[in-house]
């Protein structure tokens, strides 16, 4: 729907298209002629009116966003700690960053996150939301049940993944039961990054499959039933109809599961404890951004450098993706 | 809209420069004259007590008012989850309440900033009510004075689960006392049950060095020194029970909470605990209850470790001579009494713990706890160093879990903790 526009305020083009006299601003000032007629105090005040509305929005984002982001931007090159103001140290934080084993533990588990979270988080939600995506009866209690870990806490979420894996938690005593015997999901170092990678998974495929779903409402159906009158069995629709149809959804996906991947912390926390697993093998880069720089003998100047090192990481990994979808498109 | 080119680099300038101006400055030491009138509102925080002891609170803070009319304590409580990360960020943004709960580990980096006060210079004419030892534990070396008045102690005896001793042979009216015991009897548990009991669900802490007869720290207080031999030695045993199944497989990861799950599963035979505990486990384990055996610490020193609580005074407080008051009133003997008299704690004031409350058993395993551990506090040591910091222990624990899991020997394991908490010392 069109909003009217009132004479007073608006734009009257030429034939040629350039703006009209009416667009020109009003005089001000006391003398000038017609300068008490409503519409041009309007006038008048209009520049500001933008800055007046944005005000709260930019004045939060101000605070919240741009000032710690430039603040850890600073702190980055300085010595500072929680209780000390910092000094100006150069790239010394970052050269210190280059000998830390536990930066390149981190960046390792960081990578290895990334790599094991996002093909699963593109394709399972794909595929769950093309099987709720059918009306049948009763499908609605799924894809609620489907949604429900994603509303679900977090640290709930973990506690009861550690009940289920802990060595006479569920899983095991199921496994003992069959045969298999006891396995460490919760003391070997990558069983227990794989477990964390399985909790992000599992409570992600929800909220990806409500993105989906609405992706897969605007693929055409008769696009479906061409490909079929053609002789084309499920598996072939899928991957010339649905996926080209959703790739844009697809790489939307995968930039927004990349970015949380990489920035993980909630689920090894839980699972690994605070110390990042056994030896801290499993500790990730945010895990190692709070250990550094928390607390009352907090490094915050090393935690800032390292911070930056993950938004440098999550930029680039945004770019690769974006770069990823315009090759394709060319 | 365009926005100007003198508001785009105003926009800049200040984004840069406001996060610098949080670099400078710094609070600086005030004074530590804490004389004056007793009078003012003063902010009080504790460390989470207010669920459970807020009567008790509400009627200390409304009997000093009425001792000390024109006073107002507001009282503030927060959760033990994250609570020296409030302090720190309340300290770097000086909003730190007048009195503030800590424990020493959480006073040192405050004195060294300088806003924890002295109370050797403010308040010294109350150091001889408390036991030496206590007074000295908020003392932080290479800091002349002391921090915090010390509150109230504590202590763990070692739970030990009666009915697994028994079955791997062992006598249950004669549990572990050295660590010597404790490995040998470790390693019989593991045994009899084909690994799937284990004597302990943790790996050794700063406190077991110092309990083993180690050394912790040089003598001038400037570095670690738990990578001596007796240090090295415990590491040994301790991967020999880790090989042998005897300690914990999830010990690597452990926390106190889940320690005591084990403990409650029988997957572990012997837990250190609190008098606290006690109560836990006839709540929650009632048929563990029974098989619950109490004894001493296990220590090779014959000293039990000893925890402190303490009551920091803000050197930034504008209400000095209210907040020494009410600091030294909730610590005083009397108070320390009767909160020993709602839960278990231990008071640091000096004689409190002849009382009868702490030497006379009833029979019941409450008072038999409590006796015990009143008398091991006479002779108990604060193992944990106040510089060893949250970043310190996580230093330990990881070079440790490598030795335990054969990725390098416990010399190595010990020679590089050292090295990181003597540079984390350094920094601080």
């Amino acid at each position: 729907m069109k909003t009217p526009v009132t004479p007073s305020t608006a734009t009257r083009p030429t034939a040629d298209g350039v703006p009209g006299p009416r667009s020109r601003p009003a005089a001000s000032g006391p003398g000038a002629p017609g300068g008490s007629r409503p519409g041009r105090r309007i006038s008048r005040h209009l520049p500001l009116s933008p800055w007046l509305f944005a005000a709260p929005g930019l004045l939060v984002v101000g605070a919240f966003s741009l000032y710690p982001f430039f603040s850890t931007l600073v702190n980055a090159f300085t010595d500072r700690r929680t209780l000390v103001p910092g000094t100006f140290v150069g790239l010394d934080n970052f050269q210190e960053l280059l000998h830390d084993e536990m930066f390149w533990i981190g960046l390792r588990n960081s990578t290895l996150y990334v790599l094991g979270v996002v093909p699963a988080l593109v394709i399972l939600p794909l595929l769950l939301a093309m099987l709720v995506q059918r009306q049948i009866p009763g499908i609605t209690f799924f894809r609620s049940a489907f949604y429900t870990p994603v509303v679900a806490s977090i640290v709930v979420v973990g506690l009861i993944w550690v009940w289920m894996l802990d060595d006479r938690g569920l899983i095991n005593s199921l496994l003992e039961a069959v045969g298999v015997g006891k396995v460490g999901f919760l003391s070997d170092q990558w069983l227990l990054l794989m477990s964390a990678m399985t909790v992000t998974v599992w409570k992600g495929l929800g909220y990806y499959m409500i993105i989906y779903l609405a992706a897969l409402a605007n693929v055409p159906r008769e696009l479906h039933e061409a490909a079929a009158v053609d002789g084309a069995g499920a598996v072939r629709r899928f991957l010339t109809v649905t996926v080209p149809a959703v790739r844009s959804t697809m790489v939307l996906v995968a930039a927004l599961a990349s970015v949380s991947a990489f920035k993980v912390f909630s689920e090894v926390y839980l699972m690994a404890g605070p110390s990042g697993g056994p030896a801290g093998e499993d500790t990730t880069l945010v895990m190692l951004v709070q250990r550094v720089g928390t607390g009352l003998t907090g490094r915050v100047g090393y935690a800032s450098a390292i911070s930056v090192v993950i938004f440098v990481v999550t930029v680039g990994l945004m770019l690769l993706v974006l770069r990823a979808d315009r090759k394709e498109d060319a | 809209m365009r926005i100007s080119r003198r508001a785009a680099v105003a926009a800049v300038v200040l984004a840069t420069v406001l996060p610098l101006s949080a670099c400078g400055g710094g609070s600086g030491a005030d004074s530590t004259d804490a004389s004056g009138k007793v009078e003012g509102e003063i902010t009080f925080q504790t460390w989470n007590l207010q669920a459970n002891f807020k009567d008790y609170f509400n009627g200390v803070i409304a009997d000093f008012e009425k001792k000390y009319p024109g006073t107002e304590v507001k009282w503030v409580d927060r959760p033990g989850e994250g609570y020296a990360d409030k302090i720190s960020a309340d300290a770097a943004g000086g909003t730190l309440p007048d009195v503030v709960n800590v424990s020493p580990d959480l006073v040192a980096p405050l004195a060294e900033a300088g806003i924890a006060l002295d109370l050797d210079k403010a308040a010294s004419k109350y150091r001889e009510e408390y036991l030496p030892e206590a007074w000295a534990s908020h003392q932080v070396p290479g800091a002349e004075g002391t921090f915090a008045f010390p509150w109230y102690l504590n202590t763990g005896p070692m739970f030990y689960n009666k009915r697994l001793l028994e079955k791997a042979g062992l006598d249950p009216a004669k549990p572990p006392a050295t660590y010597d015991e404790v490995f040998a009897a470790g390693l019989k548990l593991a045994g009899a049950s084909g690994g799937k009991v284990a004597a302990l669900a943790n790996v050794p802490t700063i406190e077991d060095f110092g309990r083993y007869g180690g050394a912790l720290m040089n003598d001038e207080g400037t570095g670690f020194a738990f990578n001596d031999a007796k240090g090295i030695e415990l590491l040994t045993k301790y991967k020999e029970l880790y090989d042998a199944k005897a300690l914990d497989p999830q010990a690597l990861t452990a926390t106190p909470e889940s320690s005591g799950h084990k403990f409650l599963t029988e997957s572990v035979a012997m837990n250190p605990g609190s008098a606290l505990d006690l109560a836990n486990f006839k709540k929650q384990a009632p048929g563990l209850y029974k098989n619950i055996g109490i004894t001493d610490q296990v220590s090779n020193t014959g000293k039990a470790n000893m925890y402190v609580m303490g009551v920091m005074v803000n050197a930034q407080s504008k209400r000095k001579p209210a907040s020494v008051a009410f600091a030294h009133y909730v610590t005083d003997a009397t108070r320390q009494m009767e909160f020993a008299k709602q839960v278990a704690i231990f008071p640091s004031t000096a004689g409190s713990l002849d009382d009868p409350y702490f030497t006379e058993e009833d029979g019941t395993d409450e008072t038999r706890v409590r006796v015990a551990a009143a008398k091991s506090l006479k002779t108990a040591v604060n193992y944990t160093p106040v510089l060893f910091s949250e970043q310190m222990k996580t230093e330990l624990r990881n070079q440790i879990a490598k030795a335990l899991q054969g990725k390098q020997s416990p010399k190595v394991a010990l020679d590089n903790a050292v090295k990181a908490c003597d540079r984390l010392l350094q920094q601080s």
